[in-house]
Formats: structure tokens, sequence, C-alpha cells
């Protein structure tokens, strides 16, 4: 079954490598992973999706390494999850209006563009990614670069650095964006 | 009378190391020799290379304090250092250069992982300026010990080098021990600093057992109370936590009878009334049904590895499972647990006996006598006609006989089938007193880590049980036994010419086509005679008695080479992938 696991993991050389080592070694499937700053210093926030069929048995394993800090599952919690494609379609002048209008109707953007081709960006939900991207296919060829899914339990134990103000501001944020009040 | 001075004034001779002033500014090198001895490290095992120079420049000053033992192959070193660690409990160090010198460390650093060794390998690096250009001696030894380290260091900074040396040893031996391996590179070797010692461990991610859950603790205890059935299943961990009498006293409240994993041997005495014996692939009839039969099951620092539970879902189908390990990720791994006690052995068998009311089992265990008494002694070793008249069980015998005779022993065996009949044959009785191959399986193990026992433990004798295949791939070993003098290794060969277990299945399961199976050799004691030890052929069971006497009184070094009937086999067994309930007990008639 697929998981997505938070994982926070100290920006050391080799700390990811190990990370996907062990998913290689203990024979999952990695469908996803996405890396980026945390707001502590030093330490990544990372979104792993993963094929699984003991996602206690997973954590407790990745836990071992010395880098891991913490893993949640948040597959079965409220959670948001967002990921970013870009999308090079080639198509000629006079059907970049078609573009336009998938890209409206999805909530993307045209962020530049070649004699030849139109770059567009939209962040979304993998599903929505999907559909978007089966329609600008239709139109022209198309290469695809995407980020990988971004995960964030709504609720979970407050940071401690500015806990009130940070809890708070995710919420509502977040709240807002998937239309939970 | 005038004493006749040397010329040379006192200060151009070389001073003994203790007396080397400690300048300020000193090496990376020299740093990573006082590191050691920081971390109380009396010995290492290695072979210096290119890009380990500078640190055996820097180890001469510390010669005094640092024994370093030169082997003839890094696999020889790091089995050594395991060896050393295994029979002490304290962290082994070994040694290599970068490149092949480091990957012959591979080996041993699996050994180490799978078997929950505290170990720290130390390589050599190239240069941080050639790093990456596939530079001579070059290989990504982080890399490729990734899987197989419980955490590894590339240091290329030599003021990193206090702070990482603390940390690998806290590391290899805190909570389930392993080996951790520290890469540094030459230019971080030859920096020049001023070390800073005032170091903190920081390391987040390494947490210290959390405290006991009392809840567990207490469901833990009202099982075993209730249990009109159970079974405690004694693994490596109990030994690692220095154990044995916790667990003994358990026992002996409880009257619960006691199993010894492979690893756990030693743990608790063979000769108490209330041990069983080994269960698993290899273990007693009465053992495995003990464990197919037994509603609770207390498990304290086992693993419940595939050569112990056969088809892990077929086993032990009526018991409830108290998981007491301090790995969580060992919890559920191969088989279901009502009750988990994440913690220290030692500390987990302490709140036991507070919570554990005292009891009996003596029903249940007149059964697994009764069992056991129909089972064990009618052990199948047949004796074929026109075979050699000496089988393996008689050298076992004698060998036992001499062992529990005598004392002050510990013994050290390979892998394959003579592994299996020392862990059936001798009586075992005290820990730390077997140290074997287990998880990894790694033949060539016995020898030199046997070595690294007999270091560890000058006064006592240190048997070496090995197979003839085992015994060829490290006894370039007995050179380095030679070279340092060591005196209390006693090597046993059970040789018989093949392969053993490997051409046991060949007969049992592969319609006996005896592939790359036989095996042969030269003289091995004509071989040890040749590296200045002494060697003698034993053939006849009448020899065998006197043979290991003349080996353990013999003031050195000894290896035995005992010709067992070629093709004896090791029963009971359970075939690979079934239950451990479907035991094949004696060969099938021919």
């Amino acid at each position: 079954m697929r998981h997505t696991l938070i994982a926070l993991v100290e920006d050391r050389p080799g700390a990811l490598n190990r990370v996907l080592g062990l998913l290689r070694g203990r024979g999952l499937g990695l469908h996803s992973i996405a890396v980026g700053d945390s707001e502590k210093p030093g330490v990544k926030r990372t979104t792993v999706l993963v094929d699984t069929e003991s996602v206690e048995h997973t954590i407790k394993q990745l836990n071992r390494l010395i880098e891991v800090l913490e893993v949640t599952d948040v597959t079965n919690a409220e959670y948001v999850v967002r990921e970013t494609a870009l999308v090079k379609v080639h198509v000629a002048e006079p059907r970049r209006g078609e573009i336009k209008t998938v890209a409206d109707v999805f909530g993307a953007r045209i962020v530049g563009s070649s004699p030849q081709t139109v770059v567009v960006e939209m962040t979304d939900t993998p599903d929505r990614l999907g559909e978007m991207i089966a329609r600008v296919m239709a139109i022209g060829a198309c290469e695809t670069m995407r980020s990988g899914s971004l995960a964030m339990a709504l609720g979970g134990p407050t940071p401690r650095v500015n806990a009130v103000v940070a809890e708070d501001a995710t919420r509502t944020w977040w709240s807002q964006a998937d239309g939970i009040s | 009378m005038t004493e006749v001075r040397d010329p040379l004034p006192a200060s151009r001779l070389s001073p003994p190391a203790s007396r080397v002033p400690p300048p300020a500014e000193r090496t990376g090198a020299q740093v990573m020799c006082e590191a050691l001895v920081r971390e109380n490290v009396e010995v290492m095992f290695g072979i210096p290379g290119g890009a380990i120079m500078p640190f055996y420049h820097a180890m001469w000053e510390y010669r005094d304090q640092l024994r370093h033992v030169l082997c003839r192959h890094e696999q020889g070193a790091g089995h050594a250092a395991e060896g050393y660690a295994r029979s002490t409990g304290k962290t082994g160090v070994c040694v290599a250069t970068s490149g092949p010198g480091a990957t012959n460390l591979v080996t041993p650093i699996a050994n180490a992982w799978m078997d929950s060794t505290p170990l720290v390998a130390i390589t050599g690096q190239v240069s941080s300026v050639v790093l990456g250009k596939d530079a001579f001696q070059e290989t990504d030894i982080t890399g490729i010990t990734l899987p197989i380290t419980k955490h590894n260091y590339r240091v290329s900074r030599a003021e990193d080098l206090p702070s990482v040396f603390h940390e690998a040893f806290h590391i290899a031996r805190t909570g389930r021990p392993g080996p951790v391996l520290i890469d540094v590179t030459k230019d971080a070797q030859q920096a020049r600093l001023v070390p800073d010692w005032n170091v903190t461990l920081n390391v987040p991610g390494f947490s210290a057992p959390a405290a006991l859950d009392p809840r567990a603790i207490r469901e833990a205890a009202r099982l075993l109370a209730g249990a009109s059935k159970p079974l405690i299943l004694a693994g490596q961990g109990v030994i690692i936590a220095g154990a044995a009498n916790e667990l003994r006293v358990l026992a002996e409240r409880t009257g619960i009878p006691v199993i010894t994993t492979l690893h756990g041997i030693g743990a608790f005495p063979e000769d108490h009334p209330l041990s069983i014996g080994m269960p698993g692939m290899h273990g007693w009839v009465h053992v495995n049904r003990a464990i197919q039969e037994c509603d609770v099951l207390l498990s304290i620092g086992a693993r419940f590895d595939d050569r112990v539970t056969g088809k892990a879902s077929t086993f032990a189908p009526r018991a409830q499972v108290i998981h007491i390990d301090i790995d969580p990720s060992e919890i559920g791994k191969n088989v279901k647990v009502a009750v988990a006690i994440i913690g220290d052995a030692r500390a987990a068998l302490c709140a036991l006996l507070d919570q554990i009311p005292p009891r009996d089992a003596a029903i249940w265990l007149r059964n697994i006598r009764e069992t056991q008494a129909t089972h064990q002694h009618r052990q199948p070793y047949l004796r074929r006609p026109d075979t050699p008249e000496l089988m393996p069980h008689d050298v076992y015998a004698a060998l036992n006989a001499a062992l529990n005779s005598r004392g002050g022993y510990r013994v050290i065996t390979d892998v394959g089938q003579h592994q299996m009949w020392a862990a059936q044959l001798i009586e075992w009785r005290r820990p730390r007193t077997h140290i074997t191959s287990g998880g990894a399986g790694t033949m060539g193990f016995a020898v030199p880590a046997a070595m690294g026992a007999a270091i560890a433990h000058p006064d006592e004798t240190i048997w070496a049980i090995v197979g003839d295949g085992g015994f060829q791939m490290t006894n370039q070993e007995l050179a380095t036994i030679g070279q340092e003098g060591i005196k209390n290794v006693k090597i046993a060969i059970v040789n018989n010419g093949y392969l053993g277990m490997v051409r046991q299945w060949q007969q049992l399961f592969e319609g006996r086509r005896y592939s790359g199976t036989p095996l042969t050799g030269p003289s091995f004691a004509g071989l040890a005679e040749a590296y200045g030890l002494r060697g003698f052929t034993v053939d006849r069971i009448e020899d065998a008695e006197e043979a290991i006497r003349t080996a353990w009184d013999h003031d050195g070094s000894v290896v035995l080479d005992f010709r067992v009937e070629r093709e004896a086999n090791v029963f009971p067994l359970v075939p690979p992938g079934l239950s451990i309930g479907e035991m094949i007990t004696r060969e099938a008639p021919a």
C-alpha cells in the first residue's frame, strides 16, 4: 500500500543516500521523494511516497538511521498534498490559445515560451496535475517535470519556535486552501 | 664501576612514547591515535598502505599505549577485531588503507552488522584534492558500506576528528551494538591543528532507548503468570546486556524452560535443569516441538532469524509472544508480537522480576523431557562401512570432555556442519564462551576471530573449531599468530574434504549432485609447522583425546587436523522453507 511519510533528516553528506538506500535494500517501491529546507537550520524536511506492506516497520527502520530525526505517516491523518509541475508543450503559435484556455481552467500559468514551445507551471494535487497534463498532451507533444509530492498534516504537535503563531498561521492558510473551516 | 654511557645525547634517542611531551599542535593522525587512547582502545588490527600511512607514522609515538597487530589480509584484521569485541564486550578496532584495503573490510563489517558486534573500522582515503577523480586506490567506501554500518563518516577536515571518533565509538557500542566506519582523507591525517577535545555528543537522531514501558512489563508478567506452557527464548541480547544472572533468576523463580539461540548459547548454562537447548533449523526435536506447542513465548534479545523460525507464518502458532529487544525495528519484523518491551535486556528482566510471582511449569517441562528422551539420544550418526573410523561426534565428545573438565576456554566456530555440531554436541555453560558467525554466515571467521579473542584473553585457551573449507579461506593469519607470538590459539579442523553443509543439502535435496563441493587441501599439520606452529593429524578415535590434551598443554598455538568421515550429516534438520515442526531426523534408507 502506498504511504505518505514525512521525515525530518539532518542535512549531512550521504543522509539522503542512506534513506534511499534503506528503501531500496528493503525492496520497497519509492514513488516520489521531495526534499527541502525545514524551519530548523541544518535539517531537511522530506516527503516520501513509498509502497510498503508494513509502514510501521519501514518507519522503525528509517528511525534507525542516525540522521533521521523523526518520521510521521500522514496517510490516514488529515493532510494536504501539493505538487508542482512544469510542462513544456511543443505547439505552434496558432494553437497557443488552447493551452492558455486549459491553463486558466486548471489555475495554471504560462511561465515562458520559445518559438516552438510554451512552458506551463501548475501547483495542485498530483491528480489534478495529471488531468491538466493529459489535456495539454492532446494539444501537443509534452515534456513534463514534476517536483514530487509535498505533504503536510493539518494538526499535529506544535513546533517549539514561535509555537502559537506558526501553528495558527499554518492552520488558517491550509484551511482556506482546501476549503476546510 | 663506572657505567658506560651511550655517547648520543638522550634527546636524540627515541624516548618511550609515554614521555613524548604533548605538543599543542598535532597532526590529524596524532589526533586519531589520541582519540583511540581516549576511547580506551588497547589494540587494533590492520594493514598499512598509502592513504593510511600518516596514521601509521603517528602510531609509532603511541606504540606503548596502542598495540597494532599486523594481519595478513584485511578480512582477517576485521574478524580479529570482531573476535576481540565478542569475547570482551568492548569495541573492536580494525584499520585499512583506501581502495582494496577498505573493500577487504567489507565482509567483516557486514558480519559485525548482522551479529550486532561493536566495531570501529578506520580506513584511509585519498587526499581531498584528488577525491572523485578515480585516483590510485580510491574507492567510495562510505558509499559501499552504507547499508552494512550503523553509521559511517568521511572526514576531510582534521578539526572534525575528535568529535567524529567520539561519536563513532558511542554509536558502535550504544543500544544495539554494530559497526561504524570512519574514512579519513590523507590530507586530513596530515593537517596540523590544535585539537579541541571538549567535544559533546551531538547525535539527536540516535536516541538512547526510552524508559521501559511499565504497562508492557505488567502485561508480560500477567501473560507469564497465566501461561500453562511458557517458554523463554534467549538470544545474544542477554549476553550483550550482561543479563545471564537475571535470566537465571527469572527462570528459577518461574520454572520456565529456557531455549538458547545459536548466538544466545552461553546465556543460560546447558547443565541447568531448565535448559532445553537450541531451536531452529538444526535445533533439537523436543525444542522445536515445544515452541510449536507453547502458549506464551518470552523472547529476550533474539530477532527471530529464519534459521530459528523456519517458515515464519507457522512459527509458534499457539503462542502469545512477548518480545524484549533494545531495537524497536525488530519488534514484529518476522513474528507477530503480543507484548513488546523495548529496552535493555537486563533492565527489562529486572523490571519483570519485580512483577512476576513465583510459579512452576513442572508438568510442561516433564512433557518436553519425554520428547527429548525419545529423540535426542538417538541421533543417527551412522557409521558407513569402509569409511574412516573417526566420526565428527567422536571429535566433539573429546572436545566437550576437555573443555568442561578444564575450564578457562572460549570457542570460536566458523560456518557449516562443524558449527552446528559444536552448537549441538558441546555443553555450553558461560556467556561469551561460544562465538560464531551467525547472521552473515561468514566462512573464514573462526581463525582470525580466535586470534583476536586470544589477544584479549592471553590467560585463556582459545579454541577455533573450523571446517577444512573455512580454514582455507583465512589460514594466512597463522602467520600473524606466529609473528605476534600468540600461544593460546588451538585450532581443531573438522576435515571431511567437502564443503560439508552444501554437500549435505546436495545429498538430501539435490539428488546427490556433488557439484563444486569436493575439496582438497595441503597437509594442514604441515602447513601449521611451516608457519612455526605445531600441527598434528588425527584420524583414529583413540587419538582424539590425547591430541586435544597435547594441544591444550603445548606452550604455543596448535593446529589439529581431524580427518573425519566424509559424508556425515547434521541432524535434525528442518528443510528450508518448511515449518520447524517438520524436521528430518535421520537419513532416508539408501
